[in-house]
Formats: structure tokens, C-alpha cells, sequence
């Protein structure tokens, strides 16, 4: 123990210097000169006595947010060489070891090779642990070249985010390229703020985090209610109300924008179930039971085309849900008009029969493809462009996948009017279904017409099962979820009006998903029901009646 | 036009049982059906068979009830309900509720579910239904106040047609949804089952299952007789009419509504009494009676067998779910294929059902007119 | 003018097609009244509003005291209006005697049924035809039968709507002769046709409807020489 006095004094030194450090103000300018961490000194503190490593630690944190990137590096890793007892400690400094109990290693400080014989490891104890990996997650925050690595050290702080100085935390938030692991910084800077022992910082931090409201916002907030400080400091309680109400009426303006956003989904997957329904019920007076089956071959289809890719072009698998677009389609419009030609012809005069038939088609599919493709659910691959979503207000997230089947509605509801409106086949459909018989007489092949519309009713449901897949579960049995949601639609809507049907839709998606919340999925049903009986008390031809002659 | 309006002597008129008799021949097929069920009700009192072929003859029987309660509806007054399930359902559930309760106080015991729910005792409109003439009534009466509550709604706003049939098949949906529920106090999902005892007796001993069956035929046989009746006579007449062109109908003056919401409250009660005798035999009830296939296959019963014909609708019940009592132990897999075929075999080359094959072999001229 | 029928300022609209605008006619008791105009004149709206199938935009129709317009089309009928549709519509599943039994109404009493049908079978001429299916009638008869069954509850106004449509001349003939058996002081009848002799035949004064408004009213003698019926039916 001859040199201990030598040793602390050379200690100190190095304490100052980090602390100094610590200390230097952070310059104005492109360029902040960072100053130097004392390599020797904090090697040698590391090696020091419990008490003085974890002062190390400390003051590492401390230094942290002005040092130089390639001294973090540098602290990192003798940090992390202590924590895994490969530092050997001898009498003419620290020396790092390729394994523990290794014969030589690298000078700490200079990196040359040097025996490490007679020295010793010293072993980090439960307090000086925490701080070392403390002092760890900010440098892997601040320097580190993986996000993920970025992130862990985040965490690591997080659980001792009082003890780390805000402007460690804001050199991290500004240099840092990851929105979500940006705003994870931000939030712990907030919390740790939120916990700070300066009253004016915790202020501007509750207003901070007022800013950005979120559920997690207001839970913060509100645990502040039981802090001393509430009840004694006016000024303290008063920014703290103001907080929570703020943040009370964003979550519920968030909480509101996110039911339009479920509603305006659900009622897009419904316009696309509904929408050929209606051309179909209008032109033939047909009810399709098996217009669910045709989303589920839709969905079959699309699951197909993701198989094939993931066969033949591994590399683009990601298009597969843009490229089973036109195949779902035509698989439910072959599908359709295969059922239109061989049954559904034949049953024009008897709209109650075809009902039955349509049944029996639909009962038929479902068997057909549990046994051939079994009852599981199919799995489906998320490429990114209906994964994650954007936070947008609150707690409200635009997910990509909604707003796939939302931009999808509305791409059919653009195709479907402009096949009504603008081509010859839209033209024919339409005087079919005003009236028959003149459209015959006018020399209209009416039995083709309504082939091609069956079939591109049916083809609708299949881009239904297109859109549903990143949402629901696809299955043998899923047409059945929707189909008598859908009817209900047409009833609504009134037949043969693309848009009474998108009104409609609306309607009843919307007071689906904005009654469940309140009083239960099984109410919301109940209600939509009691909701078009009475309606149709009214206009029972629906909200867009078609006008008939005796 | 000046003779119309005196008074001709009014011409004989036949005696009651006479008439009765000749209303009945008018269409053979169900005095001989009607024989035919008295006549293998008595078999099983006198023959004792098994009590597996006991209890699927008084099955059978529920289910052709329940096919001539839906028969009279689409097939004489052109409203095909899908949702018909529903008032089984209702008349199944009281039943139920009965044998629950009436159990409950033998034995002391509370129903399964109530345990499972961590209730002390049965909710409050589970009061009464120990007595049995009560529940009967009960089963009836809400059958029938549902069927008219929603009948008319649907009728006085002229829904009718394929509108018609899928809001009914809402209805049951979710009529099949609320009962899911726990918290309705019949059961959730579960339901209602291991009734032990009918009036005090045993459930399941030979002399009950045997009982039962016999009341079921006994009840078809009632009903097909009665409904037969119904259908020949002036309101039968009138039915057809509204069937074929309701508009007409009501330009000479009927006010169809209270005809239409008249016969769909009487087949909302025929189709409870069928739920009614059918539970006790299958030992079991619980939300999947609501589930709309269910509701869609007694419509499949009556085209297949023959719409608009009363014996077509008995037929059919029969003959479907007797196949489907066999297939489905056989060969599960094949059953809703057979289903389908069937479904589109008959509807696309069999207008009125399986009553046309029949009349293409022996071409009796009673087979004929059947209708759509 | 007491069982007459008064037509009062009588608008349909269906979307942005007026099929009648701003109609008044009066149907005296005791007259035949024919109207006639070309396709889209609003001629089957007018029974329709009248027979309560269709409900007005504005406007009324008094018979007597009552406003049809309020009425539901069973209450119509029972107040004494009876229609024979364009189609001929009668039950097809139902035979001759049955539908004129139907026919009689919901409040005559049974007892006096079978005479009242019995009489009306010979008024129409089926009285061989009784038990055949009313489906299995060929067009002449359907178009009988469904007078016969208009007629059968002694109605206070009659409305035909081309009542002999796709007759043959001799068919016609017999027709124009069972209308004008029906004439009564007490009834106003209203008939639609396109046939111009017929309509000549039977009818004491004609209205020509055009686009939903009247174009005349008074002899067909006048309206033959109207240069603006002339025009309508002409014209184009």
C-alpha cells in the first residue's frame, strides 16, 4: 500500500480534469470544441477503490454530453471491459484483457501491449454496477452506430434519468436520425424533467409535456397529484392543472379522431362487400348469400399470389399485395360468373329461389376450401407499406394497414362510377336495371349484361378480400363476419345506387364503431338494427329508391 | 249489372263434419301424411323400438313442425323469413327454462350457470317458470309478441320480398349475438342443458323419450291438419291472393297488413310449439339454433320438399334431416357438399320440389299445381 | 254531383319528373268518362293517386266528403272505388268463382255470396268457365273476370285502365257493351284507353291529358277537331 497516497493523489487530478470538463460551457458554433477526457486519470479511477469508481462513473455522465465521440468510445469500452472483469489493474495502470485472467492485454490509455501479470481484476459492486451502467447507456446513447444499440442504452438510462444531466439527454435528441427512438428521448428527457428538484424546470417540463399529449402523457401528469409539491406550491399546482385538462382534452379530440378513423375503415370494407351487392340486387333482383364467400376467394387470392412470389421473386415480395389486386378480382369474377352461367340464369323470375341458391353456392365455397386448404388462418407478410403508422394527434395513429383499406375504397368507389358511368358496359347495367324489358327491346343482350355484372359485382368482393387481409383474420368461415352487415348496407342504401350504398355504409360502419366502445360490440349491432327497421318505417325503399312502374 | 244486387236464396249448406271431412280431401296428401304419423305414433307406443329411433322420430317430428310453421308463411303468403329460427329459439329457451327451474326446485341444485356466474339464485323473469302451463304460455305469447312487434314494423312499411327475408336474417343474427352473452341469465354461450326431469319423471328413461316422441307426432299431425284447414279455407284463399298480387288484394278493399301480421304471428307460435317439443329431446339448447344457416336450412326443408304444399314442407324435413342424421355420422365431411347439390338440384330442376318427382312417376292429377 | 269523383289541383313528382301538375277534373255521377293522351300523359299516375297506390306532392281527391289522398288503398276500395289494372290482375292460383268471391269485398256477408257471384258470372259471360283456374283464362277472359271483379261490390266510382287492351274487334265490342251496362246515376266510371273507337262508344265526355296537365275537356267530336290535340297526338 507504499503507493496509495501517489495513486489518489493522481486520482484527483483526474476527477477534476472530467469534472472541469463537465463544467467547460458549451460553445456557440458550428463546431463545439469538445474538451479531451483525461484517458490515464479515468483508467486509473477505475481502478480505484468502490467509491471512486462510482465517482467515475458519475462524473463520466456528467462529461458525457460535451465529450469528443471518439472519448466516449474509448469510455465505453473500458467500461464495459470493467463490467466484464477483463481490466486488470497493475501498478503501472490499467490494462484491458481479450479474456478474463489473460497473461497480457492493451494499455488502457495507450492501447500498446503490455504484460497484465500481478494484476488485479477489480469487481464492481452492486451500487458502482448501476452507476458503470448508467454511464454505459449514455455513451452507447450518444455514440453508438446501431439504433437498436442506441435504443437499449436509452433504456438503460431511463430507469436513472434523474441522475443524468438534461444536456446529455438533448445531445442525443438533437443528433439522433430515428423518429421513434427521438421521440423515446425526448419523453425520458420530459420524466426526468417532470422529477427534477428545480421547481421552474419542472414547470416548463409539465408544460413540455402538455405539448405532446398523449395516455402516457396524462398518467405522468397525474401521478405528479400525489406530489408534495402540489399541495404546497401554487404556481406548481396551478401549471400542473392546466397540464392535465390540456392533455385531458387533446386524448379525448385524439380518441374521437380515432373512431372516425376505425369507422371510416370499417365502412370502406363495407362499401366494398356491399357495393356489388347492390349493383347485383339492383340489375337482378338477386340477393347473393354467397357475396362473403367471393371476399374470402378474393383473400385466397391474394394470399396465392404471396406464395408465388415468395417462390419465384423473393426479392419483390413486398408488391404482392399491389399485384394481387387484379388477381383477386378476376379469381371472384370467374368465380361469379361461373355461378351466374350455370345456376343463377336460371332463377331470374324467382328472386326467393336464387336466394336459396346463392346459399347453397356459398355453403359449397366455404366446404370446398376448408377441405381442400384446411381451416386455419392464413398468414399473411406485412410489407411496410401496411405495417406501423403515423402518430398524428394524441394517442390517435394513422396505421398504415386502415388507410390501405380506406385508400382501396375509394379507389373502387372512383372504378366503380366511372365503369356506371362512363362505359358502355356502366350504360347498359344501368338500363337493364332501370327497365328490362325496354332495354331488351332496345336490342341490349340483357342476359350478358348481367353476366358481366354479376361477375363484376362478384369481382368487387374479391378487391374486398384484397383489403381485408392486412386487417382480419382470412379464413374459410370469414364471410360470414361481414355478409350480414352488408345486407343491412343494401337495405339502407336502396339497390342499384352506388351512392346510397357508400352512404349507407358510412352510416352503419360508423354507428358500429362508435357505439361499441360505449355500450358493447353485441348493443352496437342491436341498435344499427332497431336503427333501419324503425328507418325503413319511412323510405322502405331505402335512403336512394329506385322508382318502379305496375 | 242489375241482377247482382238482390238476394238469391241461399244455396244448402253441407253439415260441419261433412265439410271438414271434404276439406281435408282436398289435398290428399296431407290426409294421408296426417294417417301416416298417427299411424307411427302408434307403432312406437305398440312396437317399443329402440329409444335412439324413438327420439329421432319425435325429432323428426319437431322439425317437420317447424318446416309446415314456415311453409304457411312463404308458401302461401309468399314471406320467406330467414330468421325463423328465432321463435324456435324462443320456444326452445322457455323450455328449457322450465326444465332448468322445475329441476332447480326438485333437487335444490342450481343450473350451471348461475354457479358459473357467481349469482346466488335465478334472475327475477325466471319467476313462475317451474309451472308448466305457465312456460307453455309464456313460450307462445312472446313468440308471438316478437313475431308481431317485427311483423308489424315490416308489414304496415310494405317491406316485403327478398328485403323481407334478409332483415329477418338480422334479426336472428342478432337475436344469436345477445344470447352469446353471459350476462342474460339463460346460459351465454354455453346454454342450457342436462335437464333431469320432465313433470317429475326422469329425463332419458324409455317411458319419457317415448312420450315425448308421441307428442311431437301427435302435435304435427295436429298442426298439419289444422294448417291444412287454414289453407283451404276463405283466409286461405285470401292468403294466395296476397301472395300472388298484393296491390290487387288491397284495391278490393282487404286490408292485407292484419292478414299478413295475423298468419306470421300463428307461424311464429307453430314453429315455438316445435322449439318447444324438440329440447327436451335433444337434451340441449344454446345460441347456435340462432345462428342464420340454421334459419336458411328450414327454408332448404321446405323447397326441397315442395313450397306451397303443406306435405311437401313435413317431406322434406324429414327426408333432409333424416339423411343428415345419418350422413353426418357416416361421412361428416360429405354432408354440406350433399347439402348444396341437393339445394341446387331442386331449385334449379325441381321447381316445387321433390313433390315433382313423385308426380312424374304416377302423374296423379293431386300433385299437380303445385306452386313457384 | 253527390257520387261524384273531384280531382283538386293534383301534383306527382317523381325526382325531377312532374307526372302530373296542377291537375283538376271532376267525374260526375251517372257519366262515363273517358281520358286519353299520349304515352307519358300522367293517365295510369291519375288512377294510381286515385286508388291510393301513389301519394300526391299536392293536391286532393274528394269523393264526397272523404280525401282519398289520405287514405290508405284498402279504405279506398271500401269506399266504394274499384280499379281494374292496365295488366289484367286477377289470381292466377285461384279459379273464376273464387276470385269474384274475393272480389265481393271483406264486408259483404258470406250468406249472400254465392248469389251475388252467381249473377256476376253471367254479367261477365264465364259462367261455364266457374271452376277453371283463373291462370289458365285466356287474355279476353282475364280482362272480364277482373271487371267482373270490380264490379262485384256494387262500387260508387269504376276506374279502367285500358280496359281493352289487346282484345280482338269482337272482344272489343262486347266489352264497350258491358260498360255501358254498368252506366248508373249513382256511379261515375273513368275509363283510359287508347283506342278511339271504343272510347267514342262509351264515353259522354273525354279529358286529354298531356304532360301531366289537361289539354281538353268535353265531346270527342271537339277534341277531334282541337288543333292542339291533333298536334299532341300527331305531332310527333
Amino acid at each position: 500500500m507504499a503507493e496509495a497516497p501517489g495513486r489518489l493523489i493522481r486520482l484527483h487530478a483526474a476527477l477534476l480534469g472530467l469534472a472541469l470538463a463537465a463544467l467547460a460551457p458549451g460553445t456557440a458554433g458550428a463546431a463545439p470544441e469538445r474538451p479531451p477526457v483525461d484517458r490515464p486519470a479515468l483508467a486509473a479511477a477505475l481502478c480505484g477503490p468502490p467509491a471512486v469508481q462510482g465517482q467515475a462513473a458519475e462524473a463520466l455522465i456528467r462529461a458525457a454530453a460535451d465529450a469528443e465521440t471518439a472519448d466516449l468510445a474509448w469510455a465505453g469500452n473500458i467500461l464495459r471491459v470493467l463490467t466484464e472483469r477483463r481490466l486488470a489493474c497493475t501498478d503501472t495502470g490499467a490494462v484491458i484483457l481479450d479474456r478474463p485472467g489473460a497473461a497480457e492485454g492493451a494499455d488502457a490509455a495507450t492501447g500498446a501491449s503490455r504484460p497484465a501479470a500481478g494484476g488485479r481484476v477489480p469487481v464492481l459492486g452492486l451500487r458502482q454496477r448501476a452507476q458503470v451502467e448508467t454511464a454505459l447507456g449514455v455513451v452507447a446513447l450518444l455514440s453508438a452506430r446501431d439504433p437498436e444499440a442506441r435504443g437499449a442504452g436509452l433504456a438503460a438510462i431511463e430507469r436513472r434519468a434523474a441522475g443524468v444531466p438534461e444536456a446529455v439527454l438533448a445531445r442525443a435528441e438533437t443528433a439522433e436520425a430515428d423518429p421513434g427512438l427521438k421521440r423515446a428521448i425526448m419523453q425520458v428527457m420530459q420524466a426526468a424533467a417532470l422529477s427534477s428538484p428545480d421547481p421552474a424546470r419542472r414547470i416548463g417540463a409539465i408544460r413540455a409535456v402538455a405539448e405532446a399529449p398523449s395516455g402516457a402523457a396524462l398518467s405522468r401528469l397525474r401521478a405528479l397529484e400525489a406530489d408534495p409539491a402540489y399541495g404546497a406550491d401554487p404556481a406548481f399546482r396551478a401549471a400542473l392543472d392546466s397540464g392535465i385538462s390540456r392533455v385531458g382534452r387533446a386524448i379525448a379530440v385524439g380518441d374521437g379522431l380515432a373512431v372516425l378513423y376505425n369507422a371510416l375503415s370499417f365502412a370502406s370494407i363495407l362499401f366494398m362487400a356491399a357495393a356489388g351487392l347492390a349493383i347485383i340486387f339492383g340489375l337482378m333482383g338477386v340477393i347473393n348469400l354467397a357475396q362473403g364467400e367471393f371476399i374470402m376467394i378474393g383473400a385466397y387470392a391474394t394470399y396465392g399470389v404471396q406464395e408465388l412470389f415468395r417462390r419465384l421473386a423473393p426479392g419483390a415480395i413486398d408488391l404482392y399485395l399491389i399485384a394481387a389486386i387484379p388477381v383477386a378480382f378476376l379469381a371472384a369474377a370467374l368465380v361469379g360468373i361461373a355461378v351466374e352461367a350455370l345456376i343463377l340464369r336460371h332463377l331470374y323470375r324467382r328472386p326467393l329461389m336464387s336466394l336459396l341458391a346463392t346459399w347453397a353456392v356459398s355453403l359449397f365455397l366455404v366446404n370446398g376450401v376448408r377441405v381442400a386448404l384446411g381451416t386455419q388462418n392464413l398468414q399473411f407478410r406485412m410489407p411496410p407499406y401496411v405495417s406501423g403508422g403515423l402518430p398524428l394527434y394524441a394517442d390517435f395513429i394513422v396505421t398504415w394497414n386502415r388507410l390501405f383499406a380506406i385508400g382501396f375504397a375509394a379507389g373502387t368507389l372512383a372504378l366503380t362510377l366511372l365503369i356506371l358511368r362512363a362505359t358502355p358496359l356502366g350504360l347498359d347495367i344501368r338500363a337493364v336495371t332501370q327497365n328490362r324489358d325496354m332495354a331488351g327491346c332496345l336490342g341490349i343482350r340483357t342476359r350478358r349484361v348481367d353476366r358481366l355484372a354479376f361477375g363484376f359485382g362478384s369481382g368487387l368482393a374479391g378487391l374486398a378480400g384484397v383489403a381485408l387481409c392486412p386487417i382480419y383474420s382470412v379464413n374459410p368461415g370469414m364471410g360470414a363476419t361481414f355478409i350480414v352487415d352488408s345486407f343491412m348496407v343494401v337495405v339502407l342504401g336502396g339497390v342499384g345506387t352506388v351512392l346510397g350504398t357508400l352512404v349507407a355504409a358510412i352510416g352503419i360502419g360508423g354507428a358500429n364503431v362508435a357505439i361499441e366502445p360505449l355500450y358493447g360490440a353485441v348493443a352496437a349491432k342491436v341498435i344499427v338494427l332497431v336503427g333501419i327497421i324503425l328507418f325503413i318505417q319511412r323510405r322502405p325503399e331505402g335512403l336512394f329508391p329506385a322508382r318502379r312502374r305496375r | 249489372m242489375s241482377g247482382n244486387a238482390e238476394t238469391f236464396p241461399v244455396p244448402r249448406r253441407r253439415d260441419g263434419a261433412a265439410r271438414l271431412g271434404a276439406r281435408i280431401a282436398r289435398d290428399p296428401l296431407v290426409a294421408i301424411l296426417s294417417a301416416a304419423i298417427l299411424g307411427i305414433a302408434l307403432c312406437l307406443v305398440l312396437v317399443r323400438p329402440s329409444p335412439y329411433l324413438v327420439n329421432a322420430a319425435g325429432q323428426l317430428a319437431a322439425f317437420a313442425i317447424l318446416a309446415v310453421s314456415l311453409d304457411l308463411v312463404w308458401g302461401y303468403l309468399g314471406i320467406l323469413s330467414l330468421g325463423h329460427g328465432l321463435f324456435f329459439a324462443v320456444g326452445g329457451y322457455v323450455c328449457a327454462m322450465h326444465l332448468v327451474a322445475h329441476a332447480y326446485a326438485v333437487t335444490g341444485i342450481p343450473p350451471d350457470f348461475v354457479q358459473f356466474m357467481g349469482w346466488k339464485t335465478l334472475p327475477w323473469y325466471w319467476a313462475g317458470l317451474t309451472n308448466a302451463p305457465y312456460a307453455l304460455v309464456l313460450a307462445l305469447g312472446l313468440a308471438v309478441l316478437v313475431a308481431f312487434v317485427f311483423g308489424l314494423a315490416s308489414f304496415r312499411s310494405r317491406v316485403n320480398g327478398v328485403y323481407f327475408s334478409i332483415i329477418s336474417q338480422a334479426l336472428v343474427y342478432v337475436a344469436m349475438l345477445l344470447m352469446f352473452r353471459n350476462d342474460t341469465g339463460l346460459g351465454g354461450n354455453n346454454g342450457m342443458t342436462g335437464f333431469s326431469l320432465l313433470f317429475g319423471w326422469p329425463m332419458g328413461s324409455p317411458g319419457v323419450t317415448l312420450g315425448l316422441a308421441v307428442a311431437s307426432l301427435a302435435a304435427l299431425a295436429a298442426v298439419l291438419v289444422g294448417a291444412s284447414l287454414l289453407v283451404g279455407s276463405r283466409t286461405g284463399r285470401l292468403m294466395l291472393a296476397c301472395r300472388d298480387d298484393e296491390t290487387r288484394l288491397r284495391t278490393l278493399g282487404y286490408g292485407t297488413t292484419r292478414l299478413k301480421l295475423g298468419i306470421w304471428c300463428l307461424s311464429a307460435a307453430i314453429a315455438a310449439l316445435a322449439g318447444i317439443l324438440y329440447v327436451p329431446q335433444v337434451g340441449i339448447i344454446n345460441p347456435r339454433v340462432l345462428a342464420p344457416d340454421l334459419s336458411i336450412e328450414i327454408a332448404v326443408w321446405v323447397a326441397i320438399g315442395g313450397i306451397g304444399r303443406l306435405g311437401g314442407a313435413v317431406l322434406g324435413a324429414v327426408l333432409v334431416n333424416a339423411l343428415k342424421f345419418w350422413l353426418t355420422a357416416a361421412m361428416p365431411e360429405a354432408w354440406p357438399f350433399i347439402l348444396s347439390g341437393l339445394v341446387l338440384l331442386v331449385v334449379l330442376a325441381l321447381p316445387n320440389g321433390l313433390l315433382d318427382l313423385a308426380a312424374l312417376r304416377l302423374k296423379p292429377t293431386w300433385l299437380r299445381g303445385g306452386t313457384r | 254531383m253527390s257520387g261524384g269523383l273531384a280531382i283538386d289541383a293534383l301534383s306527382v313528382v317523381f325526382g325531377r319528373f312532374r307526372a302530373l301538375d296542377d291537375l283538376s277534373l271532376a267525374v260526375d255521377a251517372g257519366e262515363v268518362r273517358a281520358v286519353i293522351g299520349p304515352n307519358g300523359a300522367g293517365k295510369t299516375t291519375l288512377l294510381d293517386v286515385i286508388s291510393g297506390i301513389t301519394r300526391p306532392k299536392s293536391g286532393r281527391v274528394m269523393l264526397g266528403d272523404l280525401d282519398l289522398t289520405q287514405c290508405a288503398e284498402a279504405e279506398i276500395a271500401k269506399a266504394g272505388v274499384r280499379r281494374k289494372f292496365q295488366k289484367p290482375s286477377v289470381f292466377p292460383m285461384l279459379s273464376v268463382r273464387e276470385n269474384l268471391e274475393i272480389g265481393c269485398g271483406a264486408d259483404l256477408p258470406a250468406a249472400a255470396r254465392p248469389a251475388r257471384v252467381t249473377a256476376l258470372l253471367g254479367d261477365v259471360g264465364l259462367s261455364a268457365r266457374a271452376d277453371v283456374t283463373a291462370g289458365r283464362l285466356s287474355h279476353g277472359e282475364k280482362q272480364w273476370l277482373e271487371i267482373g271483379m270490380v264490379l262485384a261490390s256494387e262500387p260508387r266510382v269504376i276506374l279502367l285502365d285500358e280496359p281493352v287492351a289487346g282484345l280482338s274487334d269482337a272482344e272489343t265490342a262486347r266489352t264497350a257493351a258491358l260498360i255501358q251496362a254498368l252506366r248508373r246515376p249513382d256511379r261515375a266510371i273513368l275509363v283510359i284507353e287508347h283506342d278511339m273507337a271504343f272510347v267514342e262508344a262509351v264515353a259522354d265526355r273525354v279529358t286529354v291529358l298531356h304532360d301531366g296537365r289537361t289539354l281538353y275537356e268535353g265531346g270527342m267530336a271537339g277534341a277531334r277537331a282541337d288543333a292542339r290535340v291533333i298536334e299532341v297526338f300527331l305531332g310527333r
